[in-house]
């Protein structure tokens, strides 16, 4: 806990430098940040919707993290399955819930597939997984795109935007209070949340992935056998990305809209919270929430102040750039040394 | 066809691969000491606006290049700072480098030149376009050859030249033994009283200039002005570009080659109003069949190592 705690405060202090620099007051700016991600009722609302996909993809990238594997295509299996969910919507027929739970389960099965497609390469041709699913990161968002450019593209309105036609409104996730912009992901991803923290807790399967990530050799000497996990924790975290695309399609755009996803950068927020969380599911949506939490209070306080937006881009950076070092720990450890 | 793949879509592919390539190489001098560099893209986002910042106060070209390799080098050094000394996982690094230089990028654009998205000036002079004498006085292809090849900024020439010098000095001198070695087998390396965290900084360190350059191409050769997140994936591109070309300088030119290739005719085929989407998509499946091909080369299956131990 003392570690994120400090990195925290140290991105503080240099998000501070960052305001004095373009002559901010220090205080004020950040009251205003405050303001902006938790200031009201709407802004809290508005701060959560915005973690909603970056909780679901950040404990998708924590599962595979926890068993050792480094996805980072989690941009391509949520666009694939933002896509499927939109697909499923439009086309499905039958009533609305069913076209809801269609969506839903659409999105968690192709993000899970394709993201199990680079655990199989990496099981079956020892490929880098993280160069894999970086790859494949490429080829999901020009094939979606291909398709919302294309053959399912909105031709209905004069808006020449790559875009799906929009799902019909029995279909939508419903929003948790009027007027606001929350909608029933959010509890999807507590659930989701909820849930993964219990299955890695106290499943045998979930110890099977901690052990794998912990120690790989020790894992094998246990008969943990290594490419049968790396699939279903791979189609597992690729799922969860998945359905962090159908939440937002379902819920926010009620469409397929080219770039919606990838422009505000959502799969790395996400892969950023399991970083300053450790890989742990609850500190990830933690983590999550504090980062939507500076996107939009930023905006809150670019709105008030002089002060530039940038400014929370570069907290992040500094959070997780702290986080990613050791310093502190070692740092504690040579004082004490040096004490004792 | 006659249109499609006229002299200006070579010509055109020469510029686009210059970024990639000299980033690519950079990754690839990393990747052969055992650090997987994945903050090439922030450290070309870096040199592109370093490029741009040292032309608007100084005046001169060349200046702000040197102002961009001398940013560029900064931002490695913290790269080597955290991933050696205090050794954080590296691709984490890598990450936290990319976020860092696209935030103190747009922020600095905000603060130093008040303006935001795109920062562009009448002023400011791009990279000089050189041209290759005697070029076109080669018979038959001289003339189509010096269309192609002539009037880039002397960064595309130099990256040429680097690859070269890179590929002599990795096979062909002892420093370049040693830093493979380095890279082989940390351990073994260290056990014949090799300094291994010297010959890990070097890499790094020239590696951020080759961003440097990278960058500078982009905001001063291709055009002149700096975009808020120009790189685009770029850096990301280089990084398969090393993949593709096993880390190996000629191999990375030639991949990097398929991939400006594809992008300028991309391009191209925008123009003529088709999808454009699977031509992109090219680069990428060839790399991953790529990667079935030449598999577990050793000193990728040691950064494996390193990768998976780590977390």
């Amino acid at each position: 806990m003392l570690q994120p705690l400090l990195a925290i405060i140290v991105g503080l202090i240099v998000g501070a430098i960052a305001i004095a620099i373009v002559g901010g007051d220090i205080l004020e700016t950040y009251k205003e940040m405050w303001k902006g991600a938790f200031g009201s009722f709407y802004f809290l609302t508005n701060t959560l919707s915005r973690a909603t996909p970056i909780i679901l993809i950040g404990l998708g990238v924590a599962l595979a993290f926890r068993a050792g594997f480094f996805n980072m295509g989690s941009e391509g299996q949520m666009v694939l399955g933002a896509l499927s969910a939109a697909v499923t919507a439009i086309y499905l027929p039958g009533p609305g819930w069913f076209k809801l739970i269609g969506a839903i389960v659409a999105a968690i099965i192709s993000g899970g597939i394709w993201s199990a497609f680079a655990g199989w390469l990496d099981a079956k041709f020892r490929m880098n997984l993280l160069i894999t699913t970086l790859l494949l990161n490429y080829i999901a968002t020009l094939f979606a795109g291909y398709f919302v450019a294309y053959p399912l593209k909105d031709r209905s309105g004069s808006a020449a935007m790559a875009q799906t036609v929009m799902i019909d409104k029995s279909a939508w996730l419903p929003k948790l209070f009027q007027g606001m912009s929350l909608h029933a992901g959010f509890i999807l991803a507590i659930i989701g949340m909820i849930g993964l923290y219990l299955y890695m807790k106290y499943t045998v399967r979930g110890y099977e992935i901690r052990m794998l990530g912990a120690n790989p050799l020790f894992a094998s000497y246990g008969g943990v056998e290594r490419s049968k996990l790396v699939l279903v924790s791979m189609f597992a975290s690729g799922g969860f990305a998945g359905l962090a695309g159908a939440v937002e399609v379902l819920g926010t755009q009620y469409r397929y809209l080219e770039g919606a996803l990838t422009t505000p950068g959502y799969a790395w927020s996400g892969i950023m919270a399991t970083l300053l969380a450790n890989s742990h599911p609850i500190g990830t949506a933690v983590a999550a929430i504090l980062l939507a939490a500076l996107q939009t209070g930023g905006m809150g306080m670019e709105r008030n102040t002089d002060v530039p937006l940038e400014v929370s881009e570069i907290i992040q950076a500094a959070l997780i750039l702290f986080v990613s070092a050791k310093f502190t720990y070692s740092f504690i450890k040579r004082r004490k040394k040096a004490r004792g | 066809m006659d249109q499609l793949f006229d002299v200006s879509l070579f010509s055109s592919t020469l510029r686009m691969i210059t970024p990639i390539l000299l980033a690519a190489l950079g990754g690839a001098i990393c990747a052969r000491v055992g650090l997987f560099n994945v903050g090439l893209e922030g450290l070309m986002l870096i040199g592109a606006f370093s490029a741009i910042v040292g032309n608007h106060y100084t005046g001169n070209v060349w200046l702000a290049v040197l102002f961009a390799i001398f940013c560029t080098l900064l931002f490695s050094l913290l790269f080597a700072y955290m991933s050696i000394n205090l050794r954080a996982n590296v691709i984490v690094v890598g990450i936290a480098l990319n976020f860092l230089a696209a935030g103190i990028t747009t922020f600095a654009l905000r603060a130093l030149f008040n303006v935001k998205g795109a920062y562009y000036n009448k002023d400011m002079v791009g990279l000089p376009k050189w041209d290759i004498p005697l070029i076109d006085q080669i018979p038959g292809i001289g003339k189509w050859l010096s269309m192609v090849l002539s009037g880039h900024s002397p960064l595309v020439y130099l990256s040429f030249v680097l690859v070269l010098l890179l590929q002599l000095f990795l096979f062909k001198t002892v420093t370049g033994f040693r830093l493979l070695a380095a890279g082989e087998n940390a351990t073994a390396a260290r056990s014949i009283g090799m300094k291994v965290t010297r010959i890990q900084y070097g890499a790094i360190l020239l590696c951020g200039v080759l961003c440097g350059l990278a960058g500078a191409q982009l905001s001063l050769g291709n055009v002149t002005m700096f975009n808020e997140g120009m790189t685009s994936g770029r850096g990301f591109i280089a990084l398969v570009a090393t993949m593709l070309g096993q880390s190996n300088p000629l191999g990375v030119a030639a991949s990097s080659l398929l991939f400006g290739f594809m992008e300028a005719l991309s391009l191209r085929l925008q123009g003529f109003a088709m999808p454009t989407h699977f031509t992109m998509m090219v680069p990428y499946v060839v790399t991953i069949l790529a990667m079935i091909v030449f598999k577990d080369k050793s000193y990728l299956s040691e950064a494996r190592k390193a990768n998976e131990s780590s977390r």
